[in-house]
């Protein structure tokens, strides 16, 4: 954590990223006409695009540069599970991934007065801690990857952006084609998020509990893929050296 | 308990994978050790000399678990390096040589709390075990700033105190001495002998002799993946025992001339060093006094400057194991 605190690029992630996708969501949903769930993505997209990216991408380029420090082998070879110190790097990125409302919903609601136009306290509360357990997941599951094969660090922006594109956080995925819609209801994202811009609507269906199963059940099912991975690293960047930097 | 070696390997052997060529790439193997049998006592400090690319990090990150190897066994006291990692992690210490391997923009003392943390140190020891550690590595005082204001031989002694967190039994040092200025250098190994006289096993990886010969119990080298020769300093020298050492600085020597050198009946190995604009030549042979008395007639009309006949040293058997010559 005091790696991030003190990181510049950590601070574009949680600050000035989401800061600019919130501004940019807000100049175009919160004007003059546009629906009440309109508004609610313009408040909390910029804040879930930040949270999404800061908790995917600190477990991916964490790894990077832990690699880039010569201090991915260090921590490989102590004596606690690789997996439990990027569980705990993971955690720590999606609390980081948090800070992304307070500039975001600061600028919704003293840059544009905007707030949302009803909120379920309970079922945000929920929704939000299942969104927040896929990120996790999500992450977690990724970040082997970045340890094992140097080459899966360039497509991390390309993931970073098609789960902004297919989740859903700053518009409703009903509007992409059918196609991707497909892909869109394999990420436990997706349904972590519908849940939440439902529980700041009273209109639209509400069907809570059905998804968050889908939500918990598919970042379950990344925790066994991940578990997997791990297998794999503890064996197989023992066989190639792909640890460390060279 | 056991008391068995404190490090063994048997028929030791690992080969890489390597790519080539874009379109049709093709895949290389190299042979980084090849059946290597090693075997350090407990306390012992042992040292493995060889060029680059010899296999000296490779047996290293074996012993260290970070690596596996294509055959053989490995073995920390007692423990099984390759199908036992965790065991052995929790009682081994390493440290690799450069400035990479910490937190930069962290200070030494968050780097060292965060490792005691992964080596799963109870607070109460770690905060006692940091402080001694600090105290005894000369960096008191200087624990709260940032790692990359530290000097190089700071860093290194912070890596060495990371390395020690856990109070290792066996301690892996991958040429720990590397760029530090000669003080650092001096102040490191007489910190390393201390260890290895308080009980610490400990295996060094090196290419300078004389570091080798200072302090190390044991010592191996290794070429091209296969130790040449195992034993103390002094029995590595009887490799040179019968010979002697002409030395000597000249410019432009052509190489026809260095070949007549090596064709020579008792010359076994010729050197050649570039330094600055001057060559210098070191040759090793069994008649060191009559070479440096018919130098000059053999290199005719070739300049020589400071010529020195001398006893041979443990850099020169090393030289004459690993057959490097230029």
């Amino acid at each position: 954590m005091r790696l991030r605190f003190i990181s510049p690029f950590a601070v574009l992630g949680w600050l000035l990223f989401p800061t600019i996708f919130a501004a940019v969501g807000l100049f175009v949903l919160n004007r003059p006409g546009e629906t009440p769930d309109q508004v609610a993505y313009g408040v909390l997209g910029g804040g879930l695009v930040g949270y999404w990216g800061v908790a995917y991408l600190d477990g991916g380029f964490g790894i990077q540069s832990e690699r880039w420090n010569g201090t991915l082998e260090q921590i490989f070879a102590a004596p606690t599970p690789f997996w439990v110190i990027l569980a705990g790097k993971s955690v720590g990125s999606v609390l980081w991934g948090m800070l992304s409302f307070v500039p975001t919903l600061a600028l919704a609601f003293f840059g544009f007065h905007a707030v949302v136009p009803h909120l379920n306290g309970g079922a945000f509360a929920a929704s939000f801690a299942v969104l927040s357990f896929s990120f996790l997941c999500v992450a977690f599951g990724f970040a082997p990857l970045f340890a094992l094969w140097r080459w899966a660090v360039p497509m991390i922006n390309g993931f970073e952006l098609g789960f902004y594109l297919l989740c859903g956080f700053m518009f409703p995925v009903t509007i992409l084609p059918l196609w991707a819609q497909g892909f869109a209801a394999a990420l436990a994202p997706t349904w972590a998020t519908t849940a939440i811009y439902a529980a700041t609507t009273s209109s639209g269906p509400h069907y809570f509990a059905y998804w968050w199963a889908a939500a918990i059940a598919l970042s379950l099912a990344y925790l066994v893929g991940a578990w997997w991975l791990y297998r794999l690293v503890d064996r197989k960047a023992r066989i190639s050296g792909e640890l460390a930097l060279a | 308990m056991n008391k068995g070696p404190a490090i063994e390997a048997r028929e030791l052997r690992k080969t890489y994978l390597n790519t080539r060529g874009v379109f049709r790439r093709q895949k290389v193997e190299h042979a980084a050790l090849q059946g290597v049998d090693l075997s350090v006592e407990r306390g012992e400090l042992f040292g493995l000399l060889g060029p680059n690319g010899a296999g000296k990090t490779t047996m290293v990150k074996i012993f260290t678990t970070l690596l596996l190897p294509s055959s053989g066994s490995a073995q920390i006291l007692g423990l099984d390096a390759i199908h036992n990692p965790r065991a052995v992690r929790k009682r081994i210490g390493f440290v690799f040589g450069g400035e990479r391997g910490l937190y930069w923009r962290l200070s030494g003392l968050d780097n060292l709390r965060y490792f005691a943390d992964l080596y799963q140190i109870p607070p109460d020891l770690s905060r006692r075990r940091i402080a001694e550690l600090l105290d005894a590595l000369g960096l008191k005082g200087r624990e709260h700033d940032k790692v990359e204001g530290y000097s190089r031989g700071m860093k290194q002694r912070l890596h060495l105190a990371r390395g020690l967190l856990n109070e290792p039994e066996v301690l892996f040092l991958d040429e720990p001495t590397i760029g530090l200025d000669p003080v650092g250098g001096r102040e490191l190994r007489a910190l390393v002998r201390r260890l290895a006289d308080e009980g610490v096993t400990i295996f060094l990886t090196t290419h300078y002799m004389l570091e080798a010969d200072a302090i190390c119990d044991r010592i191996a080298v290794i070429k091209k993946g296969e130790v040449v020769a195992e034993g103390t300093p002094s029995s590595i020298k009887t490799v040179v025992q019968d010979q002697g050492v002409v030395e000597f600085e000249t410019d432009g020597l052509a190489a026809g001339r260095i070949e007549s050198l090596r064709s020579l009946e008792d010359v076994s190995t010729v050197i050649v060093e570039e330094r600055d604009v001057a060559q210098v030549v070191t040759i090793h042979c069994t008649s060191p006094g009559d070479l440096a008395a018919g130098l000059g007639a053999l290199l005719d009309g070739q300049q020589i400057r400071k010529l020195a006949v001398r006893e041979p040293t443990l850099e020169d058997a090393y030289v004459q194991l690993i057959g490097e010559s230029t």
